[in-house]
């Protein structure tokens, strides 16, 4: 497999965001406030939706001509890691990365910068409704007179809590999407276990019209499964950083056996061990950035694959000596450590299993 | 799954512990073991009860305090078999920790007053041993008694005390003397949780449970009557606790549980044919062997009269080893339906418990003497680095 990579510097642009974003999480993302946000009802608009439109985040990825910034997942890369590691809420990877893609590769441009307005604007969320994988339907569609007739259940649609449509996977001789207004499905919301708000959503009989279907929609739900992942992975990655810089904190200051633990040299070695991990994210995810940028499909999948497994297995194994490390503390939800733990968890379990991502990176060799 | 303990003699007694659980269990309890929920009071407190009503409750202990009369051996295979009907694995810290010490140690009066209420369940006991900053380095705890007429007045705080919400009493090691080397200037002492000046502030564990908790000790006055054996022992009476009980540490009945739930949910997920799951599935199961063997190797060894020492901190070190990695393949395996929270009414089952045992466990690499002391126990009492 050759694939020119050239681990690009991010752009001045890029770190602009990546300073905004830092800042932007210190002054609004302590524990205090995210615990206090946890408490709102999941339904409603998170609560720095806006403020992330008014910054330009929910359009990075997108197309200028959708109203985006049009930045490349390198560029975008920073900005996504500093938001995974600061535990924001806001569905940013579901929705812009995932849903908006969708619709920015699927509809006409015109057409597409309407639909994605109020979206980049900060006053609604959409989301895509599909399977597990972020492409398959997971809904059935039934040619009705008038148009469509939906009927499934999806027990997890990330982002799904407060959303205002729906962009449902389906198959009519091929992949499609429909939207559907938010308020003809029946939505249970509630948080998963990092505290981010998903749904279950029902589709039981919904009748949805001809010029709310949009057929040949392979290309588009694999860009949008592409994005998903990636913004996943560049999450992760932050995230790994985080957990490392707090675990190196907490030994340099914990004192046991009357120095810090940080002397000993079992907690150094493993120490070593995490740092080995965090460079191997990074690496693993830039990688996976440029393979994005690039225009071979085989390549691309095969390089985002092997970057999930690589990456799932460091956050693991960060995750074990990260809360190791702390202790007893490390158990509690009373740091950061538990929350980053627990998001870390659930960016791992979600984006196809570890086996399939095996089996597709040998399988495209 | 593999069974090591089989012998012609131990099949009657295993039989007679199997019928009694499948016919005792309340069988909510029941289920709630076999898919991993966290436990409630009354889930313990319900089959103590009935252990207790049949003598069974303490297997460890003499049988003069109330014990059962097992062998080591009869002991494993009951604990097992527990597992194996899905009893909920009782918490230790009346019948394995304060229970034993007080046979060992206590005076006449105390095991009178204490151990009959142990077995009955009136009493819940919980134990104040580590401090927010006295955790690995257990010897340099800070809680001071002070010495007045008739007794002492004790200060400090202890942290992570298991269910001390459901605790009525609590014992502590506590700084008698602060002049002597610090392993020797170390009492226990038995405290009413109800006696002025002791409070609790609940600790929230990142799976969402709050098992954990803070207790404060302000000026608690501690008789004289209620402090263990001779005054400045305790680490002497806490390490020969640790002692109790050793070969039970490798958890073989928990592991087995749990790949016997990790083996149904591969079911579940339509994986049992699938190479990987398969080949881990053995892998873990192969270790659960080794522990076992291991196990029964040192019981042999201690039955033909060589005392056990430091070397059971390997059962300890491979048995939670298996555990977590139990606890990481079920993540595999469960992918995504792992995820929703507990409140969601989303959870598929048999992944519901997936993700909270996961994080829950842990904490089997921490307490107790983390791996890493554990290891270095090996290193320095086994190894003689
Ligand atoms: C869920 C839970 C329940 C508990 N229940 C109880 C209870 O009921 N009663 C009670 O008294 N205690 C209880 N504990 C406390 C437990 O025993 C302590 O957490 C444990 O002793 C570790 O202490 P610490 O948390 O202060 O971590 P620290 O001692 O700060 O250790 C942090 C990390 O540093 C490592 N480390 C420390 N020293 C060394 C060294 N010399 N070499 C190499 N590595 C080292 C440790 O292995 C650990 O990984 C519980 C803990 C938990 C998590």
């Amino acid at each position: 497999m050759t694939m020119q990579i050239r681990f690009e510097m991010p752009s001045d642009e890029a770190l602009l965001l990546k300073d905004m974003a830092e800042r932007f999480v210190a002054d609004h993302y302590s524990l205090a406030q995210r615990s206090r946000m946890l408490a709102a009802p999941a339904t409603e608009l998170p609560a720095h939706w806006p403020r992330m439109a008014d910054l330009g985040w929910l359009g990075a990825a997108l197309p200028e001509a959708c109203g985006g910034l049009g930045l490349s997942p390198q560029q975008v890369l920073p900005l996504i890691e500093v938001l995974g590691a600061g535990l924001v809420l806001e569905p940013v990877t579901p929705a812009t990365l995932q849903c908006a893609t969708v619709i920015a590769r699927l509809l006409p441009e015109d057409r597409a910068s309407d639909v994605l307005a109020p979206i980049l604007a900060g006053q609604q969320i959409e989301v895509l409704v599909a399977g597990p994988d972020g492409m398959e339907p997971a809904v059935s569609a039934r040619p009705v007179p008038g148009g469509w007739e939906l009927s499934g259940t999806v027990r997890l649609v990330p982002g799904g809590a407060a959303a205002a449509a729906f962009w449902v996977a389906v198959d009519i001789d091929g992949a499609a999407v429909l939207r559907v207004p938010a308020a003809e499905a029946e939505v249970t919301a509630y948080r998963l276990l990092d505290g981010q708000a998903a749904a279950s959503v029902c589709f039981d009989g919904v009748l949805c019209p001809p010029d709310a279907c949009w057929t040949g929609a392979r290309a588009a739900l694999d860009a949008g499964a592409e994005m998903a992942l990636f913004g996943a992975l560049a999450e992760t990655s932050g995230l790994v950083a985080a957990l490392l810089r707090a675990t190196l904190d907490h030994v340099k200051l914990r004192e046991q056996f009357g120095r810090p633990i940080g002397r000993f040299q079992t907690v150094q070695h493993r120490l070593a061990d995490m740092y080995i991990c965090r460079e191997e994210v990074r690496s693993m995810v830039q990688l996976a950035a440029e393979a994005m940028a690039g225009e071979a499909s085989d390549k691309r999948r095969r390089l985002l694959s092997a970057a999930k497994v690589k990456t799932g297995d460091c956050a693991r194994a960060v995750v074990r000596d990260a809360i190791q490390f702390h202790g007893g503390m490390g158990m509690t939800d009373e740091l950061a450590v538990g929350h980053m733990v627990k998001r870390l968890l659930v960016l791992g379990q979600a984006g196809g299993t570890r086996a399939g991502h095996l089996t597709a990176f040998s399988a495209a060799s | 799954m593999t069974d090591l303990l089989i012998t012609p003699e131990d099949d009657a007694f295993r039989k007679q512990i199997r019928d009694f659980a499948a016919r005792e269990l309340d069988p909510d309890t029941r289920a709630k073991v076999a898919r991993g929920a966290p436990l409630s009071r009354e889930d313990f407190l319900g089959w103590h009860l009935s252990l207790h009503a049949v003598g069974w409750v303490a297997p460890s202990w003499p049988t003069e305090h109330g014990g059962p009369g097992w062998t080591a051996r009869q002991r494993m295979i009951a604990d097992e078999e527990f597992f194996r009907q899905h009893c909920p694995p009782m918490p230790g810290f009346g019948l394995k920790m304060i229970g034993p010490i007080l046979i060992r140690f206590g005076s006449a009066d105390q095991q009178a007053r204490f151990l009959p209420r142990i077995l009955s369940g009136e009493d819940w006991w919980c134990q104040g041993f580590s401090e927010p900053g006295a955790g690995s380095d257990l010897a340099s705890l800070r809680t001071r008694a002070t010495r007045i007429d008739g007794g002492w007045i004790v200060s400090g705080s202890k942290t992570w005390t298991t269910y001390a919400q459901y605790a009525n009493w609590i014992f502590c090691l506590v700084r008698t003397d602060p002049q002597v080397k610090k392993q020797q200037g170390i009492s226990i002492m038995l405290i009413d949780m109800a006696t002025p000046g002791v409070s609790r502030r609940p600790i929230r564990l990142m799976d969402g449970t709050e098992e954990v908790n803070e207790i404060f000790l302000d000026d608690v006055f501690v008789p004289d009557a209620l402090v263990v054996g001779e005054v400045n022992m305790g680490w002497t009476y806490a390490k020969a606790l640790l002692e109790h009980e050793r070969l039970g540490i490798g958890g073989v009945g928990r592991s087995k549980h749990l790949l016997e739930r990790v083996r149904g949910m591969a079911r579940a997920a339509g994986l049992d044919d699938d190479h990987e799951t398969r080949s881990r599935l053995a892998a873990l199961e192969i270790d659960i062997i080794a522990v076992e063997a291991t196990t029964l190797r040192l019981l042999a060894a201690a039955e033909a009269g060589r005392p056990l020492g430091a070397e059971t901190s390997l059962l300890k070190i491979r048995g939670t080893e298996i555990q977590q990695a139990l606890t990481e393949l079920a993540l595999d395996i469960a992918g995504q339906s792992a995820l929703p929270a507990a409140e969601s009414g989303c959870l598929e089952p048999p992944f519901e418990n997936v993700a909270y045992q996961f994080l829950n466990w842990r904490k089997l690499s921490i307490y107790g003497g983390s791996n890493e002391i554990q290891r270095s126990i090996l290193a320095a009492q086994v190894l003689g680095l």
